[in-house]
């Protein structure tokens, strides 16, 4: 008795861990934003991009401050 | 789509540097934004890479003719769109093109209020790409844009050269699109 009593309690662990895996696995977005925004935060900016951006700029002038930060003194964001 | 106009010269004396603070943080807060845009527009992680490395050295160069009128990620992504599409143009103007296939999801029975459910997380960006590639370049551009929330909708349009309303009307549209060759592409 005591042994069907283990049986059945492993057996409903097991289940409860196979539909945890099952929940897990699947997943909802709302709409193609959600799943765009999602897919985005899980993407990397290759790290050659500013190591190719340094060497790009490293040979040109550097820019003057915009005309509105000169007025403004201050970024716009 | 126009570019920003031209304005101030640049600076004759110290050389440019990606360190300088401005253009750092330029390139820190918005560069996941546009290697995102360029890596599902052109659906090449390479040429993606190449088009992100443009973009911000435009911006670099045309820093000082920023004039505030639009936020910075807009305006990074109004140099990015037009680079992208300059691209693909060209490349359409290589290959034969055909949107014969426009009717599978113009017809689509999809539902726009039902969730998008996937099961392999893994390879969400494969499946992601392959429908982004089968929608016309508006609807990709546009959920590309709607999706990301520092965008309000009058942003949008203006970079897509709508109103406002009418990128509400083309969005319900796109999704609906999206969601049916999302399904198929399962």
């Amino acid at each position: 008795m005591k042994h069907q009593t283990k049986l059945s309690q492993e057996q409903q662990q097991q289940h409860a861990a196979e539909h945890q895996t099952q929940q897990q696995a699947v997943r909802e977005f709302a709409n193609a934003e959600e799943m765009l925004r999602y897919d985005a935060s899980q993407t990397t900016v290759p790290p050659g991009i500013a190591q190719r951006l340094q060497k790009s700029t490293g040979d040109l002038p550097k820019p003057k401050t915009a005309w509105w930060k000169r007025l403004l003194g201050g970024a716009n964001r | 789509m126009n570019e920003p106009a031209a304005g101030c010269e640049f600076a004759e004396e110290s050389p440019a540097d990606l360190a300088s603070a401005e253009f750092s943080s330029l390139y820190a807060e918005n560069s996941r934004a546009i290697y995102y845009l360029a890596l599902r527009f052109l659906g090449d992680p390479q040429k993606a890479e190449d088009a992100t490395h443009d973009v911000f050295l435009k911006a670099f160069r045309k820093l000082d003719q920023f004039r505030g009128e639009a936020s910075l990620r807009t305006w990074l992504y109004r140099i990015a769109i037009n680079h992208c599409q300059n691209l693909r143009q060209a490349w359409h103007d290589r290959h034969v093109f055909s949107n014969a296939d426009d009717a599978v999801w113009e017809n689509a029975a999809a539902r726009t209020d039902s969730p998008l459910r996937v099961l392999e997380i893994k390879e969400l960006g494969q499946r992601i790409q392959k429908t982004l590639d089968g929608l016309p370049d508006e609807y990709r551009l546009l959920l590309l844009l709607v999706a990301d929330e520092e965008l309000s909708y009058e942003q949008v349009g203006a970079l897509v050269g709508q109103s406002s309303d009418a990128v509400r009307g083309k969005l319900h549209r796109a999704r609906k699109a999206f969601a049916a060759l999302f399904e198929k592409n399962a």
